[in-house]
């Protein structure tokens, strides 16, 4: 191919040569969510839409259903029997819709803000969601008043769950852990270990600690119990040039069988990382656009991430007319999620 | 290769402070955010000349060095912008001593890698993304590849240290093939390699040993933090202390988190507090702390603000503002007249109500007015 100039914007914009999600969404893509008892992909939009998708075997995709909110929506979750899904966005409000027995979605949870996240707490039977309102509150989605509803010190950024590891991300870099066993208190609020605003949030498959993401490219793994502080560390990642760019972790997902876990970013790169060995797994190349949400399916074969303008840089770098999103699935290759044992060490 | 390189592939570096970068403009805003600030408003000039003169003219005050600049290259009278003014023979001594290591590199390192090719993993040292963090991972490097020790301090190991920071995006790809073979090696070479851009030459060096390796690559990344938390603490130590003495209910992050169950370093802990341009003065990571404040990393978030997430800043936006979107007009009045003189009801009604409730609004208010018969003009 001949470079006729040296734009950084690659044409390829599906450089890992993953199966791309078709119909796409019109616009920015803000969260995806795989079932845990199928390959059914969701996928909510700033075009109002909550879209679902069957995931074939060989990797092509179907469209199945589609839902209307009223403003953009910003966070999914299924309902772990995988026949439900929760959307929650910009019209406060969150919808539940049983899509997979064809029913009629219903508002089970209203906030005076945005929704920010939801999830559902499957041995609670209640959904928890997180808004710019400053709450948590949680749901028990028969009745149109919350079961509690927990105060925040700002608004809240990111929330993780994994019964009995609930944390929530607040505005001011504070991170709220919840014991789930005893939601009414705050079991620890620490502030963030990195220093700039948090931006995602997962918690270990094991319970014993969680990941944080921040804008500034860096990710903190932080351990809840003080006599394995030691563990703790904080690594940087979604750079360019270390000193040139900076880009925004927008996402952190375990995998489900292996425990290793996944980055996405501002930059438009997805790396999967051991962190117990310490160590960068897979590092894959940079889409030309940021890559704003991302999931594991429920066996971790398949990772989706979505390619679109996440709004890293303003409303000046967006351009309607030519801005596209696309949703892709990689195919985990065993060696790239399987964390390795550390390196170095241990080895005759 | 034998051919001479052309001078535009080279990195552009700054003259003050010998720092390299990928293109001229990101050498540029460097310049401006370090060099050629105001001290006393932080307002950003776009040469050293002009600095001195606003700081003069402004703040009464004198400039005789430039900010942040090496101690030969402070002087306020040469012209630089960008790569422009740099004199002849410091662009000479910069790119000159770049092409030497790379000579070198490739016949020495070659047979000894080879030879350990297999034996050792990466152990996972140090990568690229060792950023601010590099000096002290040389020490674990140390201990246990002293053989490769020795090229490092050959000839210009400083131009490394800060250019290696920049260099990763050309790296990355080929690391997968280096990692592998280069174990400690590769903590060293590494340095060089994002060091020259000469350093290309090396790698068909070690892709030579690429096939060797198997594919499977482990590309360390954290261990750089850990070493550095190994360090950490007694830095921290020191830093918490005089955190401690800052508000601790201050926004910077130092002092939170180090009086805070005593969390421990993060592994990043000095170069977290380091990164202070593009952060709001909020986070203050220049002021306090400055013991471990590693001035040289610069930072350009790509988001960078602190006061709202990238959602918030999109909703904001006036089109999600408007709950009926095809509302142009943002409201009608009405108006009734009364039989007694001079009186006038106005009723206005704002379109940005769901035209669901502005109708059964409208509705509403005029059965009220039907109710007061005394008006006029009221619509059936």
């Amino acid at each position: 191919m001949a470079f006729s100039s040296l734009t950084t914007a690659a044409p390829n914009v599906n450089p890992n040569k993953s199966f791309e999600v078709t119909p796409s969404p019109s616009d920015s893509i803000s969260s995806l969510s795989f079932s845990s008892k199928a390959n059914h992909l969701v996928a909510t939009s700033w075009d109002n839409q909550v879209r679902c998708w069957e995931i074939l075997p060989g990797g092509s995709s179907q469209a199945k259903a589609a839902l209307s909110h009223d403003q953009p929506v910003l966070c999914s979750t299924w309902k772990d029997d995988g026949t439900t899904v929760f959307s929650g966005g910009c019209d406060k409000q969150v919808k539940m819709w049983p899509l997979l027995s064809g029913g009629q979605p219903s508002t089970v949870a209203m906030h005076d803000a945005p929704v920010k996240d939801v999830a559902w707490i499957s041995q609670m039977n209640l959904l928890v969601s997180g808004s710019w309102d400053k709450t948590l509150r949680y749901w028990d989605t028969r009745q149109a008043q919350p079961v509690h509803v927990q105060q925040l010190p700002e608004r809240c950024y990111a929330l993780t769950v994994n019964y009995p590891l609930m944390v929530v991300g607040t505005a001011d870099r504070n991170l709220i852990v919840y014991n789930l066993q005893n939601p009414q208190t705050e079991f620890k609020r620490i502030q963030s270990p990195l220093k700039y605003q948090t931006r995602c949030l997962a918690a270990f498959p094991d319970q014993q600690g969680f990941l944080v993401g921040s804008i500034e490219g860096r990710v903190g793994v932080h351990h809840l119990d003080d006599s394995q502080q030691s563990k703790n560390f904080t690594f940087k990642c979604h750079r360019e040039g270390n000193t040139t760019e900076i880009y925004s972790v927008n996402s952190l997902n375990f995998h489900p069988v292996h425990h290793t876990f996944a980055t996405a970013g501002s930059d438009g790169a997805f790396n999967f990382w051991d962190k117990d060995s310490k160590q960068r797994l897979k590092a894959f190349s940079r889409c030309p656009s940021p890559i704003p949400c991302s999931t594991f399916n429920a066996d971790g074969s398949i990772f989706a991430y979505a390619v679109c303008y996440d709004w890293s840089k303003g409303a000046e770098n967006h351009n309607p007319a030519t801005a596209k999103s696309y949703i892709y699935l990689h195919s985990t290759q065993e060696s790239e999620v399987k964390g390795k044992p550390r390196v170095g060490a241990g080895r005759k | 290769m034998g051919k001479k390189k052309k001078r535009a592939v080279e990195k552009v570096f700054c003259y003050y402070c010998d720092r390299e970068f990928d293109d001229e403009k990101i050498l540029v805003q460097h310049q401006k955010a370090k060099h050629f600030k105001c001290h006393v408003c932080h307002k950003k000039l776009s040469t050293a000349s002009g600095m001195t003169i606003h700081v003069l003219q402004v703040h009464k005050e004198s400039v005789t060095k430039v900010p942040n600049a090496k101690p030969d290259r402070e002087s306020t009278e040469i012209e630089i912008f960008g790569m422009q003014g740099v004199p002849p023979e410091i662009l000479a001594a910069h790119y000159g001593e770049e092409e030497d290591p790379s000579a070198k590199m490739p016949k020495v390192e070659a047979p000894p890698l080879v030879g350990t090719t297999v034996t050792q993993n990466p152990l996972g040292v140090g990568f690229p993304p060792a950023y601010g963090a590099v000096p002290p991972v040389f020490n674990p490097a140390l201990s246990v590849r002293p053989p490769m020790w020795p090229m490092l301090p050959r000839g210009p190991q400083q131009p490394w240290f800060p250019p290696q920071q920049h260099l990763s995006i050309p790296v990355p790809p080929a690391v997968p093939t280096l990692a592998p073979q280069l174990q400690q090696p590769l903590f060293p070479i590494q340095n060089m390699i994002p060091g020259t851009s000469a350093g290309m030459g090396l790698q068909p060096a070690f892709q030579v040993a690429a096939p060797m390796p198997p594919p499977a690559v482990s590309q360390p990344l954290f261990p750089i933090a850990t070493s550095t938390v190994v360090s950490g603490p007694t830095n921290n130590g020191s830093s918490s202390g005089l955190v401690n003495a800052n508000n601790p209910a201050g926004l910077a992050g130092v002092s939170g988190t180090a009086t805070n169950q005593g969390l421990q370093p993060y592994a990043s802990g000095p170069d977290t507090r380091g990164p202070s341009t593009g952060a709001p003065p909020e986070i203050a990571n220049k002021a306090p702390t400055p013991a471990n404040q590693l001035g040289t990393s610069e930072v350009y978030l790509v988001w960078d603000d602190e006061a709202m997430s990238m959602e918030e800043r999109r909703m904001s936006l006036a089109k999600y503002q408007v709950h009926d979107e095809t509302s142009q007009v943002s409201h009608f009045s009405l108006c009734f007249l009364s039989n007694a003189p001079f009186s006038v009801i106005y009723c206005t009604v704002d379109f940005n109500v769901a035209s669901k409730i502005r109708y059964n609004l409208l509705d509403q208010i005029y059965a009220l007015v039907r109710k007061l018969d005394f008006l006029e003009n009221v619509p059936p």
